[in-house]
């Protein structure tokens, strides 16, 4: 596959706070690219280095081979849809879709003829004259996406793009995304912090923090294999426990030995090991490789995700299966239920499922220290 | 910034800032001229700070000022409010129109309708005089107001509205959700509204002329008649010390936004949650707008108090009484003193000034003030007698008439010495620069047309005057009824207007004195004032054409007056030997008072020079002045020279 | 509840009247009824008898004027000085957009607290008044000014700009140029960076953005700006006679001169001609702009 652009040690500081830290990063043509993190990772500044808003400190943007660091925005093959659309308010649905046409100064009906056929693929054919603060936020966001396609870029820049809308449209949404992705074959870099929507719609998720990449790699790669505790608790919920590896295919947590898939670590290695909610069998007690008492149990429709005290440490568990607060319960895991990860610097730093949020965690911290 | 922007708004501020450095710089200039810097000195400020007149007008206008804009800005924060929440769009565009009407109407017309309205409103009502403090607060108020709505209007649009509805939900009237929760959020624009209502005004000039009663005179006003008679950097000293004044306030304002910007910062990084209604800025601002309330509010008081004194209202030439300023008598203040002294009651004299007669006439005429003297040129006097404007003085209360010669007695615009009693009279002359004219040129009015100085003689810029000098070149008669006598005059001065260089009126000091012109007409004492100030490179000279015109200014008491026996006391107070030589002195202009041109310190004082041009010997004074003074024109003559003068002007 | 909501309904329209009432009464009072007396004194005479007489005075009045050439012509007093003084307004309005847009952009792309400073510069000769400014303008243009003397002193030829309409355009720019730079200030401030964005990341340079977006938007201010200028302009005298060296006899001088002269009705018939002409003037620009232009500043 073709490179189209290569990122090579970027680095970017604002006001002298460091926001990229190092970047290293190739992306494919064709290829559905997603950039994910919390706020305040630099996915955004990242884009904004790709669309040419921004210079790199350091580090070179290569494009096609060249490097464009220089190169301003408007002379780069590559268009952004911004985060609340940036449509001109003083020009209809027509006029914004024909914009960068009109500055390539393309005649006339071939630009009619382009402009239909853009905002067709959008599905807003007939909304030509429309006036574009007089459409709902999902029609702002097509003709957003029609203008940032109409010119061709061998590069479509999105960000955030879903964040505006409700959750049946977002769904809609990405998967519309999805498919004129491949219909245009066109790349698209996306950059979202909802991990759900990284893993359902792209071919290749950058996982990001604090402006260093944690993890490249296919939306399976990253769920199932992830490379340390700050990726194994962004994407999806986890169960991130402390045990030794004993051997290879053997792990030591919760008092209990289990047989796991991974290898290749050092004999009674302290490591992190991630049992995904979904994974874990609820069983009678006699039959549990351990044993807990449900604390919680939620209804979300789907399953249930209950909470279960398992030795002083509240792993969570989705099940479709009813159990009752205060039930004992035994807990059996497969082998590829358990995945095993290095210790690294964010090993700590994920409790377990007392509560949901870091938020919560500190104000009831600072609270627990006000009574004391 | 890049750089080409850099240049860019650095030349723009240099453009900006170039007069006010000027203005700044001349201050300090220890001569009198304005373009040429003599050397620095402190000495206008002095003289700044000695002139009442001028401090009162200060005073006035900060006054009206203060109270203009807290008013303004109270009221149309309410309209403001009011307007936001219209629902028919109609209501909001005829709103909308009639907010900027007084924003869109110039100046001139905005004062002559809210005049007109005045003068109207005190007639139906019965008052004597309808032009006040109040009139003026009135007209400035209404020409603020527009500011401060559009300045409030954006924020309460842009504010969200559910603020002021999660506070009333949360028990607060309408009122105090209001204050509580609205007016913090549109507070910047509350006090941009305030500051810009405050500047205007500050400046105005043209609608306080037209709205401005007696006894209130505001800076531009006293400024603009300042201007009419001899220019000095001392304006400029006072422009300089409101600049500095206003340069504070704005530092002021700027460190405190610096500060709660940061305050703000703190405590929205501190709880994200809590919402304070009243941030610290709010309550210093409502606190220092309750001040200010409170001390406009004190000094209307005070200006009630002030009924309890005696008052006289004066109007007159602008610098034309002894002030004070160098050293000089302060009539005005002297008289006050010895009123009390003699007669054991406090006196309080209102001094307000005007540029010419007809600006003078045009007030009276309109029955909106009440003057107790007035002092206008001959033919304005006749004019006012004519239209039974002028009331007969009591000359028993004015014993000091008798130092008045005979040959000032009995002149043509108060035969019988019933209205008037002269203050100054003069000559026009001619002054020329002797480096640039040749001595044989001078002599006559032909001087002014000669195009050997094309491009360097200076003309009267009012219709009188110029036609004046036509018609004493021509040997016509000044007052004539003959239209083809006029229209020749009119050629006349056709012939000469590609040799003008300007059309002036008190330019003249300040051109002369440069050199920038060479050749002017004007008054005998205002000479005087020009050689005083001239620049190195100028010689003025000056001389009297056999015809040429004569005046009179002389104190009268006009019909409106409400203290007449006090004016004549002041009349006569201003006839005795100590205010009457001061007066001479100061003015320039000849004195009809034989105290003052006997008097041995007056002629050593004025040096031989100036006694000679002063007073010429003159036995047919009384002839020559009948002959030629300006006397009072019929109305059809007067609209017939009117539009020979606009004809001419628009060529 | 339901009657706590409907009371606090009731009780806000109440508060709202109000709030606006003390206003309209003024608005009225002080606004519509001063112009009602213009238009009254306009259209009378001086027994207060209707008659057309001053206003078609304004309009047929004419005045003999002398070319150069020595050749007679009879022109239209009053229409003629009113094209003169609506083309130095035109004039003046047109270099103030051109100079004060730049400045009111690089403005609004500042830093918050240098806006703040700016915005305090700008404004700090409107503090000057305005009799003073305009003769310190008189004393830096003058034939031996201040300005002819620094070109003396570094070896240049003088200028004679005193006394010329360029004076006349100097004066009015300055006295005017805060004025058309506020509003656009204001509204290119509130112009979104996204769009500007926008419009690079598709395919414009900066002039094209300049162009096609950032001009576009800001119309309604740039409106409110020739508003804002073009009418004092028009309708100023103080100038003319300072700078211009007493040789433009402009509206505002004809308006001035009919008063003192005690022409009230007909000064009062050149005052609503003029209004009515600018009235019509602004209308005409808001249908141009297309959009509704809500409050300049």
């Amino acid at each position: 596959m073709k490179k189209i652009i290569e990122l090579r040690n970027i680095t970017k500081s604002f006001d002298g706070e460091p926001v990229l830290k190092g970047i290293n990063l190739d992306i494919y043509d064709n290829e559905f690219l997603t950039l994910l993190g919390p706020s305040g990772c630099g996915k955004t500044t990242l884009l904004r280095l790709i669309g040419g808003f921004e210079t790199p400190d350091e580090g070179q943007v290569v494009f096609l081979g060249e490097v464009i660091n220089d190169v301003p925005p408007h002379q780069r093959n590559v268009n952004t849809v911004f985060q609340k659309y940036a449509l001109f308010p003083h020009l209809n649905v027509f006029e914004n879709v024909a914009f960068p046409l009109r500055e390539k100064k393309v005649p006339k009906d071939e630009i009619e003829a382009r402009v239909s056929e853009m905002l067709s693929l959008v599905a807003l054919a007939g909304f030509e004259r429309r006036s574009v603060t007089s459409l709902s936020g999902g029609q702002q966001q097509r003709v957003a996406i029609a203008r940032a396609l109409i010119g061709q870029p061998q590069v479509l820049l999105l960000d955030e793009p879903l964040g505006a809308l409700d959750l049946k449209l977002r769904k809609d949404m990405q998967v519309e995304l999805k498919k004129i992705q491949k219909q245009t074959g066109i790349t698209f870099i996306f950059v979202t912090h909802d991990q759900e929507e990284a893993l359902s719609m792209s071919d290749t998720v950058v996982v990001m923090s604090e402006g260093k990449i944690h993890q490249i790699g296919t939306p399976i790669d990253i769920y199932n294999e992830p490379v340390n505790a700050f990726v194994a608790d962004f994407i999806g919920e986890s169960n991130i426990l402390d045990g030794f590896m004993l051997e290879d295919f053997r792990v030591t947590f919760s008092g209990q030995t289990f047989e796991c898939l991974d290898k290749g670590f050092g004999y009674n290695e302290a490591v992190d090991v991630v049992v995904r909610p979904e994974d874990v069998d609820i069983v009678p007690i006699e039959e549990g490789q351990v044993t807990g008492v449900v604390t919680s149990v939620t209804f979300m429709g789907v399953h249930y995700e209950i909470i279960v005290d398992v030795g002083g440490f509240k792993w969570m568990i989705q099940t479709t299966d009813f159990v009752d607060v205060n039930e004992h319960i035994g807990i059996k895991l497969d082998p590829d239920a358990i995945h095993i990860m290095k210790k690294s610097e964010y090993s700590d730093l994920y409790g377990d499922y007392s509560s949901f949020s870091n938020e919560l965690d500190e104000l009831s911290d600072a609270e627990s220290e006000v009574e004391a | 910034m890049r750089p080409i922007a850099k240049v860019y708004t650095a030349l723009i501020f240099l453009f900006l800032f170039a007069p006010i450095a000027i203005l700044l710089v001349f201050s300090f200039n220890s001569g009198n001229s304005l373009s040429v810097f003599s050397g620095f000195s402190l000495h206008w400020y002095k003289e700044l700070l000695n002139d009442t007149n001028t401090l009162g007008a200060l005073k006035n206008t900060l006054i009206l000022a203060l109270s203009a804009s807290i008013l303004s800005t109270v009221l149309g924060t309410a309209a403001a409010v009011g307007i936001n929440k219209l629902r028919s769009r109609s209501m909001r565009a005829a709103m909308n129109t009639v907010t900027n009407i007084p924003m869109v109407n110039p100046d001139i017309i905005t004062g002559i309708s809210l005049m007109l309205l005045f003068v109207f409103a005190g007639r139906l009502m019965g008052l004597g005089t309808s032009l006040n403090f109040w009139t003026m607060l009135i007209a400035h108020i209404t020409f603020c107001l527009p500011y401060v709505i559009l300045q409030v209007l954006p924020k309460l649009r842009q504010m969200d509205q559910s603020l002021p509805e999660a506070a009333m939900d949360l028990g607060c009237t309408p009122m105090r959700a209001f204050l509580k929760v609205e007016l913090p959020e549109i507070m910047p624009g509350v006090l941009t509204g305030l500051i810009m209502a405050f500047t205007l005004s500050l400046d105005d000039f043209v609608i306080s002329y037209f709205t401005a009663g007696n006894g209130f005179e505001t800076l531009p006003i006293r400024i603009y008649s300042m201007t009419k008679k001899t220019v000095t950097p001392k304006m400029y000293a006072l422009a300089t010390l409101i600049f500095f004044a206003i340069l504070a306030l704005l530092l002021i304002n700027n460190l405190m936004d610096e500060e709660t910007a940061q305050e703000r910062k703190l405590e929205k990084a501190r709880r994200k949650k809590e919402r304070k209604p009243l941030s610290p800025r709010a309550k210093r601002t409502l606190a220092g707008s309750v001040l200010g309330a409170a001390a406009v509010l004190a000094l209307v008081v005070s200006f009630a108090g002030r009924a309890q004194e005696l008052e006289l209202n004066i109007y007159n030439w602008g610098e034309y009484i002894s002030d004070g300023s160098e050293g000089s008598l302060d009539t005005i203040k002297e008289f006050e003193t010895w009123y009390e002294a003699e007669y054991g009651q406090k006196i309080r004299v209102n001094y307000s000034t005007y540029a010419s007669n007809e600006d003078m006439y045009a007030k009276l005429k309109s029955g909106s003030v009440s003057y107790d003297l007035v002092i206008p040129s001959d033919y304005m006097i006749a004019r006012l007698a004519a239209e039974d404007m002028l009331l007969p003085l009591d000359f028993d209360n004015i014993p000091n008439y008798k130092y008045i010669d005979e040959k000032f007695r009995g002149l043509y615009y108060d035969p019988d010495d019933t209205y008037s009693v002269p203050y100054t009279y003069g000559v026009v002359g001619i002054i020329y620069n002797a480096n640039q004219v040749d001595e044989e040129d001078a002599g006559d009015w032909d001087l002014l047309w000669n195009p050997k100085y094309a491009g360097r003689i200076l003309q009267f810029n009012n219709s009188r005057d110029a036609f004046g000098t036509a018609m004493y070149k021509l040997d016509i008669d000044v007052n004539t009824d003959d239209k083809g006598q006029w229209d020749r005059a009119l050629e006349e001065l056709r012939n000469q207007r590609p040799l003008v260089k300007a059309y002036v009126m008190d330019e003249i000091y300040n051109a002369l004195e440069s050199g920038e012109a060479d050749i002017g007409a004007y008054y005998a004492g205002d000479y005087f004032t020009m050689v005083d100030a001239q620049a190195d490179t100028v010689d003025l000279q000056f001389y009297y054409p056999p015809a040429t015109n004569y005046f009179f200014d002389s104190m009268c008491i006009p019909s409106c007056a409400q203290h007449k026996e006090l004016a004549e006391i002041f009349i006569n107070y201003m006839l005795s030997e100590e205010p009457a030589i001061a007066n001479a002195e100061y003015i320039w202009y000849a004195c009809p008072n034989s105290l003052v041109y006997e008097s041995e310190d007056y002629i050593d004082e004025m040096g031989e020079e100036a006694m000679e041009i002063l007073y010429p010997p003159m036995d047919d004074f009384k002839e020559r002045y009948n002959a030629y003074a300006y006397q009072n024109l019929s109305n059809d003559i007067l609209d017939y020279m009117n539009e020979l003068w606009e004809s001419l002007k628009i060529n | 509840m339901r009657e706590t909501v409907s009371r606090d309904r009731k009780l806000v329209a109440r508060a709202d009247r109000v709030a606006l009432a003390p206003y309209t009464v003024w608005a009225v009072l002080f606004i519509l009824v001063p112009l009602v007396f213009v238009a009254y004194y306009a259209f009378t005479d001086n027994n207060f008898q209707f008659t057309l007489e001053h206003v078609k005075r304004f309009f047929t009045a004419t005045s003999t004027v002398i070319g150069s050439d020595g050749s007679a012509q009879e022109v239209r007093t009053y229409l003629l000085i009113f094209w003169r003084s609506l083309k130095l307004a035109v004039i003046s309005t047109v270099i103030c957009l051109a100079f004060g847009y730049p400045i009111a952009y690089i403005m609004a792309r500042a830093a918050p607290r240098v806006q703040r400073t700016f915005m305090t510069i700008i404004m700090i000769p409107m503090w000057m008044n305005f009799l003073i400014r305009t003769y310190a303008w008189m004393t830096i243009l003058q034939d031996k000014g201040i300005f002819n003397n620094f070109l003396t002193a570094i070896h240049l030829p003088t200028v004679h700009i005193i006394g010329t309409e360029a004076a006349v355009v100097i004066g009015m720019v300055y006295d005017y140029f805060p004025y058309m730079i506020l509003p656009l200030y204001s509204i290119l401030a509130k112009l979104d960076p996204k769009l500007l964005e926008a419009a690079r990341d598709l395919g414009c340079s900066g002039w094209g953005v300049l162009k096609r977006v950032v001009w576009p938007l800001s119309l309604p201010g740039v409106i409110s700006g020739i508003t804002m200028v073009l009418i004092p302009s028009i309708s100023t005298f103080y100038i003319s006679q300072k700078l211009g060296d007493g040789k433009f006899f402009l509206i505002g001088d004809a308006i001035e001169g009919q008063y003192v002269a005690n022409n009230l009705h007909f000064a009062a018939a050149i005052a609503f001609v003029l209004m009515i002409v600018l009235l019509l003037c602004m209308g005409i620009m808001r249908k141009l702009a297309g959009r509704r232009v809500e409050g300049g500043l």
